[in-house]
């Protein structure tokens, strides 16, 4: 059977989760591969949740509970939420750094510690990686970037029918040279966090 | 660098949305007219065509409404030129009336009119089944389920348009329109320029001697349009067997998902329907013969399944037929690849694998919810918290479509009920009439334009009894910051043509009218206190600009940003405590690491409306957004 891979994406509006997605989905194409991607984003503008795909070899743009060899969490409240998406024995890669809920950021409501959401996560996973996205995003030059350096870190993992240099490729060949400079480096960054 | 959807080579591919793909295709049909009014899912199309406006061969226009839309395109179509409208699902419903007339006048130039459905209500009031406009009017349907087909119906759809003079549906769903894949281009055609409307009463006027001839050549219309359904390279029969499936729209992606998922490739006859109506019977008929079981793959409405029940029945073929009446699938809500795979378990007897899922165990507790918010800044939060601290809970807030329905959220709870586009004024001026409630409907500017205007105009008429809060934050901000009549900027540039709300609102004889700043709290609520003691229509134009789009089209930039200046448990205590963290909702409120209310400097958008609530919150320099 010809490879079959899917990857469910998860984050805040305005994380730059599409530009992610579109990113990664473009690197795909240029390897040649079959791809299609989707995401819902109805009203993420305002702060909603924003989930996309990408599948590998597929013709749905859509995954269902348990169907996703990958999950990439750019908040790990939500990398949590997702977790029904991914598949037993998946591979989930989250940032460690919380965008707070109004409700929690308030103090109405408690969300999960973090240590416990990566104990939820190891748990549930085949292999994890945690990264502090905004933390490496700031790092390299601009917060947004470090949803790269959450693919960076994916590279690294050899998960992907591709490698980091077909992305970094992607980037020179899609974004402004000063924007993919700063891009790079996230990706940079991502793929040299070591893992705990 | 030139856009490839304008200036793109033939044979070259590329990673295109679907609302793009369908850009692309219309171009390549050598599109010369769109109309729009926009609509998430079908936003990007006329967006896209509006930001590439400047280099394209084609008018353009964001009309008033999807009514409006749709006849100034068939204007242009009776004139000659190959036209496109857009529209969300819901939209098909307030452009029902010309729609349904058009397909008797018929498209000379060619036409397509593109409507997104959103089943499973991503970003819609409801789940409507739009093809079944296209057997009310009597209109062709192409359904696409990749990128490649958005690219390839919207120009098959024009072209075959334009060939029969028969206006066509594009019919789209959520998941399609906002799917990405790779698009191989095609060579655009060269039409000639429009040749203009050639008169003929007999063609395009239809009193009712000329209507009922109209009718039977639609008709004819249809049985052609029948045939060429039959031969559609859209309609694909694959597979072996006994056991068939039609597939239609998206589930055609979930069936052969599924279909591999299964290993039951090959092993069920599939007739996949990307020319879905009118039903190509012939085909249908022939691919039955010999199947004891036949499932139908749609998702809402059942539709086709209808129609091959009734053809197999007139056929004499001897089958069950599975979908949705009685079940087993559901007529709500999207399909997806593990419920196709389900049914194809089902009807082949295959056992199904074990669930398969990273997290069987159940969640400890449930997870705080991320509802969306109005953004930090936003006037109708302003707006909001003036005409609660007035109202509180005893006036009914009749809402609209837009933003602003985000009131609905606790603390503001300004949304207590809402139907549709405009109703807002029209069903507020019901409700207070019923029961004499005190009724304040809010409507946005594009809103009001699109179709509050005549609500307005029949609450004079009609003598009602209603505050109407006009919210105009100078544009269309939930869809995507699309200009509307009212405003003097788009990202393209200035508007030269603003139609000013205050002065219609008092030229249809409104003289209650009241105009603020909501950032302004004060005059904001004196104002409102002042409409509060009047009857009869009243209006406060609420006007200032979406602060995400001020920074864009205005390049507006606030220099101050709000900090919480002393501890809110000791103001609670002496009474100074504004209370704003429960009050307002603004994204940029929370509890520091010590429990104490602070403001984010980074989201914080300066707009100041927290220090006007409370004494203990101050201005200071920052970089506010």
């Amino acid at each position: 059977m010809s490879l079959r891979l899917r990857i469910f994406m998860t984050g805040v509006g305005g994380q730059g989760t599409l530009t992610a997605t579109t990113l990664l989905a473009r690197a795909a194409l240029s390897a040649g591969l079959p791809v299609t991607s989707g995401e819902i984003h109805g009203m993420a503008q305002r702060g909603g949740v924003v989930e996309s795909t990408l599948l590998i070899g597929c013709k749905s743009p859509k995954i269902g509970h348990g169907e996703a060899d990958i999950l990439l969490g750019f908040e790990p409240l939500e990398t949590l939420r997702a977790l029904p998406y991914l598949r037993a024995g998946g591979l989930a890669l989250s940032s460690t750094e919380s965008l707070p809920p109004l409700s929690v950021a308030t103090g109405k409501e408690k969300s999960p510690e973090i240590a416990d959401i990566k104990a939820r996560v190891v748990e549930a996973c085949g292999r994890t990686r945690f990264l502090p996205c905004r933390t490496l995003g700031l790092e390299a030059g601009a917060v947004q970037s470090g949803n790269i350096a959450l693919l960076g870190a994916l590279c690294a993992m050899d998960a992907l029918p591709f490698g980091l240099e077909v992305v970094a490729a992607t980037i020179r060949a899609t974004m402004k040279p000063k924007v993919a400079e700063v891009n790079l480096k996230a990706l940079e960054l991502g793929a040299a966090y070591p893992a705990e | 660098m030139a856009s490839p959807l304008l200036a793109g080579a033939p044979g070259e591919t590329h990673l295109l949305l679907g609302n793009e793909a369908i850009v692309r295709g219309a171009v390549e049909a050598g599109i010369q007219f769109v109309s729009c009014y926009p609509g998430t899912p079908s936003s990007e199309v006329p967006d896209t065509f509006f930001r590439l406006s400047p280099e394209g061969a084609y008018s353009f226009e964001y009309s008033v409404n999807e009514k409006v839309a749709l006849e100034v395109a068939a204007g242009a179509t009776l004139a000659g030129a190959l036209s496109l409208t857009t529209m969300k699902h819901v939209g098909v419903n307030v452009a029902a009336d010309p729609l349904l007339t058009l397909t008797y006048l018929g498209t000379p130039g060619g036409f397509v009119l593109l409507s997104a459905d959103d089943p499973g209500c991503h970003s819609s009031q409801n789940e409507q089944d739009n093809r079944i406009y296209a057997r009310l009017a009597g209109l062709p349907v192409l359904e696409p389920a990749t990128a490649q087909e958005c690219k390839d119906m919207a120009r098959a759809g024009l072209t075959l348009s334009r060939e029969l003079g028969a206006p066509v549906l594009l019919r789209t769903t959520t998941r399609v329109n906002h799917l990405r894949g790779p698009v191989v281009l095609a060579e655009p055609s060269v039409l000639p320029a429009p040749a203009g409307f050639q008169k003929n009463p007999a063609r395009f006027v239809p009193i009712p001697a000329f209507a009922r001839p109209m009718h039977l050549r639609l008709l004819e219309t249809l049985d052609r349009l029948r045939g060429l359904a039959e031969v559609s390279p859209f309609n694909t029969v694959s597979g072996t067997g006994t056991v068939g499936v039609v597939a239609s729209g998206i589930s055609r992606a979930y069936l052969s998902d599924a279909l591999a998922e299964t290993g039951l490739e090959g092993a069920v006859k599939v007739l996949e329907l990307g020319f879905s109506h009118p039903l190509p019977e012939n085909l249908l008929a022939s691919f039955m013969e010999g199947l004891t079981t036949l499932l139908v793959l749609e998702e809402l409405e059942p539709v086709l399944e209808t129609e091959i029940r009734a053809l197999a029945q007139r056929r004499g073929l001897v089958l069950t037929i599975l979908g949705k009446t009685p079940g087993p699938l559901p007529r709500f809500g999207e399909y997806g690849v593990a419920l196709v795979a389900e049914a194809l378990r089902e009807l082949s007897g295959t056992a199904a694998p074990k669930a398969d899922c990273a997290c069987q165990a159940p969640q400890p507790a449930p997870l705080p919810n991320r509802p969306p918010n109005l953004c930090a800044g936003c006037p109708h939060r302003a707006t909001y918290v003036a005409v609660r601290k007035i109202f509180g809970d005893a006036a009914v807030y009749s809402s609209d479509i837009g933003c602003y329905t985000l009131g609905i959220l606790p603390p503001l709870k300004a949304a207590d009920f809402l139907v549709c586009m405009g109703s807002s004024i029209s069903a507020g001026c019901g409700a207070a009439k019923a029961a004499g409630q005190t009724v304040v409907g809010f409507i946005g500017d594009s809103t009001f334009f699109h179709s509050g205007i005549t609500g307005l105009v029949n609450a004079v008429f009609n003598r009602h009894d209603i505050l109407v809060v006009i919210l105009d934050n100078r544009t269309t901000a939930m869809t995507g910051h699309q200009p509307n009549p009212g405003v003097d900027k788009t990202t393209l540039g200035d508007n030269p043509v603003s139609v000013d709300i205050e002065k219609l609102v008092r030229g249809i004889g409104i003289e209650q009218v009241r105009k603020v700043n909501p950032l302004n709290l004060k005059a904001t609520l004196k104002a409102i206190g002042e409409l509060k003691d009047m009857s009869g229509v009243r209006v406060l134009i609420a006007q200032e600009p979406c602060p995400l789009f001020a920074r864009r089209a205005y390049g507006q930039k606030r220099t101050q940003v709000a900090y919480v200046a002393a501890d809110c448990a000791d103001a609670a205590k002496d009474g100074s405590c504004g209370d704003c963290l429960n009050t307002l909702a603004c994204p940029a409120f929370h509890l520091d690491e010590a429990g104490k209310m602070a403001i984010d400097p980074l989201l914080c958008s300066g707009c100041m409306l927290c220090l006007q609530l409370c004494s203990n919150i101050k201005a200071r320099k920052g970089d506010a957004k």
